[in-house]
């Protein structure tokens, strides 16, 4: 199998609707791909003891998530048959509404580009070492939990 | 020197860090993970009722795990990326 260097997943400040589109654009050459998949997380402004969350502040541990996203790029790669897998996870604070995860995989068919979407996203929620501080609109703030 | 001392970084993350203050502290002389552990909760009484793993040279451990000069020692309190 290709050896795959680990990549920097991570962007300053929110992902940008632009930033996707270009994404999307430069697959055009690819000419295999039948099929793309996109997953992108958005910063909800949730209620919590009736305070509204105005935004997160991303942090990470980011050369252990690094490390542990090129482990689970290669089991993805290995499972499927993908042509190519991005991901971006955002760092600073986003406000809500901006998106903070864009997850995107291609294959030939597909099956193949959903399914590894899927489990690329649940994977690096559980595995990499990330971490959410909501701010709400007093000021006050909570650390986020994953569901 | 001859009576040179070993030291952990230990770095601190998410809710840790309101325990801490810090997120970056050095402890000298702990051979291993359950003395500094302990050394820690010495230090930071909060920190034993919070919930977190441990990543040596940014592997996770499970278990008492030995400590060599100049190692990190990362506490990782529940992840919340995405």
């Amino acid at each position: 199998m290709q050896e795959r260097k680990p990549k920097n997943i991570f962007v300053q400040g929110p992902i940008a609707a632009s930033f996707i589109a270009d994404s999307i654009r430069k697959h055009s050459s690819k000419t295999g791909i039948g099929g793309h998949s996109i997953f992108l997380g958005q910063v909800r402004a949730d209620i919590i003891d009736d305070k509204k969350v105005l935004s997160i502040g991303y942090t990470a541990y980011e050369e252990m998530a690094l490390e542990k996203m090129h482990t689970i790029r290669e089991d993805i790669f290995a499972r499927y048959p993908l042509t190519c897998m991005h991901v971006y996870h955002s760092l600073g604070k986003i406000a809500a509404g901006e998106i903070c995860l864009f997850v995107f995989t291609s294959s030939a068919h597909r099956k193949a580009a959903i399914d590894a979407c899927e489990e690329t996203v649940e994977r690096l929620k559980a595995e990499l070492p990330i971490w959410g501080k909501e701010f709400f609109e007093d000021e006050t703030y909570q650390w986020k939990e994953n569901k | 020197m001859l009576n040179q001392s070993m030291q952990v970084n230990v770095i601190i993350f998410g809710q840790l860090t309101d325990i801490t203050g810090s997120s970056a502290i050095t402890i000298t002389d702990v051979p291993d993970t359950d003395q500094l552990v302990r050394q820690l909760q010495a230090q930071y009484p909060g920190l034993a009722s919070f919930p977190y793993l441990i990543a040596v040279e940014k592997e996770i451990v499970s278990g008492n795990t030995i400590l060599e000069n100049n190692y990190t020692v990362a506490l990782l309190p529940p992840y919340a990326g995405g």
